[in-house]
């Protein structure tokens, strides 16, 4: 990242801009066209800030449902409160899942540091909140035969027994034992933290319905019994066999605090993009064409790299459960849905909050065929829509007893999966197309792209 | 650098068709004034000076969709344990010993699990020892190895390891030093240890050659530097008589089967950046690739051979997880400079100073500040798709024709030194002086080794606090790296001591800026 470049090349446009207009008068058309462009760019770029606005405001309320029904689940362990905890940890995804195009350009997700000023691309709370694959080990109790990995990186960066069960070493579990050892070693599976530290919790891992494991694996998600929250002599368990009453409780304190501190990562987010208040909000609707082409280039980076790449294309290749992005859960249909969905989002101007109010705003669609590229705007849009079809049937095998760590278990061939893929390949290439189209706006991230330095 | 860029608007505008262009005077004020040294990198250089400075991708390829998802794909493959581990091995996977993409660790204790460190071996010819290969794997999966479970190993690791081959451990000693001053110093001399061999005893002739793994990025840039450009750096006979005789290693190329030139690994035995990689999953994980399709089991390890993973393909990775792993390799960013004042446009004046002093004492004869990069061909493999590999892979442009600052010559230089190994009781004990190994690897003496780089080093302990310095980290500071330097060096080290301390701070102040 070039920290000092944005400004510098827009104000070098700025200057190309105004030397132009001043010495061709006799484009006057031109130039109001251009003033339309301009505003329309303008207002795509403020509904997409008033999008993840509503986006992430969205993920904070759910992450504290989550958070008070983990608290009822505490407060009285039963079969209801654990399946309630978990109905608001799925529930608390779905905002979160469509938020992730927000990524990759810069924004607070990847970028707000702890003391409030933005950094760069990965100095933001993104892995403290979404980071996986996790070894779980290090949290609490794990069965030792599972398809996946449950340890660190580097074995030498294990601590004894794990966080919960050793009393001795770590008396108290509140947020600063929780912070103290996220990466612990300089581990990146030694994640203690967000949504999957609190799955992982919340299901335990995913060992199928006879609590086996084993390489074959069923439609179940991790078997965890509400008993592993029952904090009372003689009934509190971990695994197969009973544990002191205090392994239980140390959980619910894990648990709790995972909770709080999600809350707390997530607040700065959603104030960074306040529309009145908020630092980055205001940051980008001043600046449109670099917003404008943030926009562009997260929905391609999430499309190829992270969705159909990391998330998809790993885990079907290996078959690995372990690659899969909420193994406990089981949820994953739902995070290839859902990042896709927000890809559309961005790309419609669209967004259907918790109440249900349907968002809808100026977009980047209707910016194309404000220029005249009707064609390649009804080629994206009919892409991205083939490609929610594709997620939409692993959404609705997951439902019907197929789940994502199944399917990618018929082999690398499976039809929906790579489907899929190939969907995600195809609508990158129209992505492509759209910034190639917005040059005008998009001029700092091309030129980023094409600049030598050092010449 | 951004001036290229200037350059050409101010052309277009010459050329377009209305009045003359203006010789704006606007263009001063919007020419970049960050000095070209600031992007170590070139193109591949990063602004990220966090714990996470080590592990960034370039601009050019996070906005360049195909390769943004090479580069992801190859980050996550780093850091997963891939199938067909072992049975012997030192890591099961790539960050386990890059941690967070940086250095590895020097165990504290003999108790703690060496696991991102490793010993070399061969006897004072570099010949590898028949009975153990050329490296120690300390470690082998529970199916394997007979010993009883209350090792340290499996203690350590809730019974998944058991202990492979044998056990190393470094301990130190003391040295008392001072400064011309009078200001006194200690460094930490090593000692190597191997014991609890497994396959029976070494050769007689036995040599070890510890390493600690060392931070990853930039080689792709390194790569590609002219051969040319390193044979005109070479001086072996000392011809501009400056003490320093920097050579050329050799080393051999899988894929050409013709000698070529070392660059890689601490005496440069590794041609590319491939062949790095694919002899680091052979020889430290135990997994084999198309370039190293043999188990690293030797004929006397029957139980080695005995528990290859039936499960895992043959060779154990394809050619696909390769060439990702490769590719992300290759394209990690290089930290940018810190130091330097945006709004002032000035250096911090140690910095400055320091070097000035760095010249001065000619640690440039060596540490070789820049370097222009030829064209960085695509993978051997094939260019790299989420379907697959496919012929003609494209040069990496954001590699090409860089100006870059690594502050290496690329060459081996004899550092000083001399070796000797005791055996007592089952335990071989190696004691060195001056940084010498005693192993030599190709034309690369047991004395000699390959001038490292010295971009990223002032955040080598941001991005790990427990890491150190040194081929096998023996320096805990940058100060105590250089207070190690001898042999072609010394004439260096004799000058570096003789600074005053106001010097001396500055010269590490223009270190850590790197």
């Amino acid at each position: 990242m070039f920290k000092h470049n944005p400004l510098m090349i827009s104000s070098t446009v700025v200057l190309l801009i105004a030397l132009l207009a001043a010495c061709q008068p006799q484009q006057s058309e031109n130039v109001k066209d251009n003033t339309r462009v301009k505003e329309l760019s303008a207002g795509v770029v403020k509904h997409n800030s008033d999008l993840a606005y509503a986006i992430y405001s969205d993920s904070l309320m759910l992450a504290e449902v989550l958070h008070d029904d983990i608290l009822l689940l505490i407060d009285s362990p039963s079969k209801k409160t654990l399946h309630n905890a978990r109905q608001s940890w799925i529930a608390a995804r779905e905002p979160y899942g469509q938020s992730e195009v927000y990524r990759f350009r810069g924004g607070p997700i990847d970028a707000l540091k702890a003391d409030g000023s933005m950094g760069e691309d990965g100095e933001g709370p993104e892995g403290r909140i979404n980071a996986w694959p996790l070894g779980e080990a290090l949290i609490d109790y794990v069965a030792t035969n599972i398809d996946g990995n449950a340890g660190p990186e580097n074995p030498a960066n294990t601590i004894q027994g794990n966080l919960i069960a050793n009393v001795q070493d770590y008396p108290q579990i509140n947020r600063e034992v929780i912070n103290q050892f996220y990466e612990y070693g300089e581990d990146e599976r030694n994640v203690t933290t967000g949504y999957h530290a609190i799955e992982f919790l919340l299901w335990g891992q995913d060992v199928n319905s006879d609590s086996k494991g084993g390489f074959s694996r069923d439609s179940t998600p991790g078997q965890r019994p509400y008993t592993y929250y029952l904090a009372i002599e003689g009934q509190c368990t971990s695994g197969a066999i009973k544990v002191d009453a205090q392994i239980c409780e140390r959980r619910g304190d894990y648990l709790i605090a995972a909770s709080e501190m999600l809350i707390d990562d997530l607040a700065p987010i959603v104030a960074a993009w306040q529309p009145q208040t908020g630092e980055h909000y205001k940051t980008l609707v001043q600046n449109p064409s670099d917003s404008l082409a943030g926009m562009l280039e997260s929905m391609g980076r999430l499309s190829f790299g992270e969705l159909a790449g990391e998330r998809i294309n790993i885990s079907l290749a290996t078959d690995s459960q372990e690659d899969e992005h909420s193994c406990f859960s089981d949820n994953t249909h739902r995070d290839i849905f859902l990042n896709a969905k927000g890809i559309e989002n961005t790309y419609l101007g669209t967004y259907q909050k918790i109440d249900g109010t349907m968002l809808k705003g100026p977009s980047i669609d209707s910016l194309l065929r404000e220029i005249g590229q009707v064609s390649l705007a009804d080629e994206l849009t009919k892409r991205l829509d083939s490609t929610m079809q594709a997620a939409s049937q692993i959404d609705a095998q997951a439902k019907n007893g197929k789940p994502f760590d199944v399917l990618i278990q018929e082999g690398v061939q499976q039809s929906d999966i790579s489907a899929m893929i190939e969907r995600l390949v195809k609508q990158t290439d129209s992505i492509e197309k759209a910034i190639d189209a917005l040059a005008v706006s998009t001029q700092s991230l091309r030129q980023d792209t094409e600049q030598k330095i050092g010449e | 650098m951004r001036l290229a860029y200037i350059g050409s608007l101010s052309i277009y505008l010459g050329l377009s068709a209305c009045s003359p262009a203006p010789s704006s005077p606007k263009t001063e004020s919007l020419t970049p004034s960050m000095p070209l040294e600031i992007f170590s990198g070139g193109d591949a250089t990063t602004f990220v000076s966090s714990n996470d400075a080590f592990s960034q991708r370039p601009n050019a390829i996070a906005k360049n969709f195909r390769l943004d998802g090479a580069f992801t794909t190859g980050d996550h493959l780093f850091r997963s344990a891939q199938n067909g581990v072992g049975p012997l091995f030192n890591n099961p996977n790539c960050q386990g010993c890059h941690l967070n993409d940086g250095r590895g660790v020097v165990p504290t204790t003999p108790q703690t699990l060496m696991t991102s460190m490793l010993f070399k071996l061969g006897d004072s010819l570099g010949k590898p020892d028949p009975n153990y290969g050329d490296q120690l794997q300390p470690f082998a999966l529970n199916r394997v190895a007979t010993l009883n479970e209350s090792s340290h190993v499996s203690m350590a690791t809730n019974g998944l390891w058991r202990i492979g081959e044998g056990t190393a451990s470094v301990s130190f000693e003391i040295k008392n030093g001072h400064y011309s001053d009078g200001e006194a110093y200690q460094l930490r001399q090593p000692i190597y240890r191997v014991s609890g061999l497994q396959y029976g005893p070494l050769s007689s002739d036995i040599q070890f050659s510890p390493r600690v793994a060392p931070q990853v990025f930039g080689v792709g840039l390194l790569e590609a530097i002219p051969i040319e450009t390193l044979k005109a750096q070479a001086d072996p006979n000392d011809t501009n008589k400056d003490g320093i005789s920097g050579r050329i290693a050799i080393a051999y190329d899988i894929l050409t089967q013709l000698p070529s030139v070392g660059r890689f690994a601490y005496k440069a035995q590794a041609p590319s950046v491939l062949q790095q990689v694919a002899s680091a999953f052979s020889g430290d994980s135990g997994i084999t690739s198309s370039l190293l399709e043999n188990p690293t089991c030797l004929p006397t390890q029957a139980d080695c051979l005995a528990n290859l993973d039936e499960n895992s393909d043959i060779p154990d990775i394809n050619n696909e997880v390769l060439a990702f792993i490769e590719f992300y390799n290759r394209t990690l960013a290089v930290p940018a400079r810190r130091g330097y004042n945006t709004d002032t446009h000035k250096w911090q004046e140690p910095i400055i100073r320091g070097q000035a002093l760095f010249n001065k004492i000619n640690c440039q004869g060596c540490h070789v500040a820049q370097h222009k990069t030829g064209v960085a061909k695509g993978s051997a493999l094939g260019a790299i798709t989420l379907q697959g590999l496919s012929d003609n892979a494209t040069p990496i442009e954001v590699l090409s024709e860089q100006t870059i600052f690594p502050y290496t010559d690329m060459l081996v230089h004899d550092m000083g030194g001399e070796c000797e190994v005791t055996l007592s009781d089952g335990t071989y004990t190696q004691q060195c002086s001056g940084l010498a190994d005693g192993l030599p690897q190709g034309n690369v003496s047991g004395s000699e080794w390959r001038t490292p780089p010295l971009w990223g080093i002032g955040l080598v302990q941001t991005v790990n606090p427990n890491a150190t310095f040194l081929h096998d980290g023996r320096a805990r500071t940058i100060e105590e790296a250089v207070l190690w330097h001898g042999g072609e060096a010394t004439q260096s080290l004799k000058q570096f001591k003789q600074l005053s301390k106001n010097e001396r701070s500055e010269l590490l102040a223009f270190l850590g800026s790197l």
